[in-house]
């Protein structure tokens, strides 16, 4: 099966998109970590 | 519950992602698919009057409810996660331009009012920067981005009605009505709905990061 344009242009929005939400997932953990901490 | 909330929104992102561009029919009138660059770039933009708002709110808490830090500090992260938003909404909105008028930047009233709103918030996080006293600092800034309650809708909302602009029709359109197909208008708000959970997920993360560096540098 051949991947259009489009569906590149789905799978890089993707990539982004997971990428931005684990960090802001790790983020949210470590700060739960340091407020812990406190 | 709470844990389950940031997984939601990774399926709800996704899917609107995967929605932009299989479901949405294209715009009458676009080149190519350059109209799918709506659902990023409306979202993006709106997110970010939303986030000026609710500095305007915060300020306003923090100059007649107590004067808590707390609220100042949530005012100040606001226009910080707001500003980013609205760097993205113009960004994206020069990609589309090029695509659909020839060149990146062409100084129409919509691309002039959104600079004018980047640098009215640019000054705001300069003021913050400037004043070194805390309590001085929140007053003068919450006073300031009271101001953004009356700037940000005129920029956003009204000289965009009031100026001949290459700009297509905004959602609701000058005359009051909302003429777009429904599964575009689905997606957009989805996707603004997405957007929005994003400000706010990032805008408590940030607020809470700023008051452990605060009460680090406290002797």
């Amino acid at each position: 099966m051949e991947l259009g344009g489009l569906g590149w242009i789905v799978i890089v929005n993707l990539v982004i998109w997971t990428g931005l939400f684990l960090y802001l997932l790790r983020l949210g953990k470590r700060v739960k970590e340091l407020e812990k901490e406190r | 519950m709470k844990t389950l909330l940031p997984w939601l929104l990774w399926v709800w992102m996704a899917v609107v992602i995967w929605a932009a561009f299989f479901y949405s029919p294209l715009a009458a009138g676009f080149i190519g698919q350059s109209s799918r660059v709506l659902f990023f770039h409306v979202p993006l933009a709106w997110t970010a009057f939303v986030g000026f708002l609710a500095a305007a709110v915060w300020s306003a808490r923090y100059l007649f409810f107590g004067r808590r830090l707390r609220d100042d500090r949530a005012a100040a992260v606001a226009v910080e996660v707001g500003f980013v938003f609205c760097v993205l909404a113009t960004v994206t909105g020069a990609l589309w331009a090029r695509i659909m008028w020839g060149a990146y930047w062409n100084w129409d009233p919509r691309q002039t009012s959104i600079i004018l709103v980047l640098i009215f918030y640019g000054a705001y996080l300069s003021l913050r920067g400037a004043v070194e006293d805390g309590e001085k600092r929140a007053r003068l800034a919450a006073v300031y981005a009271l101001l953004g309650v009356v700037v940000t809708p005129f920029f956003f909302f009204i000289v965009p009605r009031i100026t001949y602009s290459l700009h297509p029709d905004s959602v609701i359109n000058s005359r009051g009505e909302v003429d777009m197909e429904s599964r575009m208008l689905q997606v957009l708000l989805a996707a603004f709905a997405g957007n929005a959970a994003l400000f706010f997920w990032i805008h408590n993360l940030q607020c809470r990061l700023r008051a452990l560096a605060e009460g680090k540098a406290r002797p």
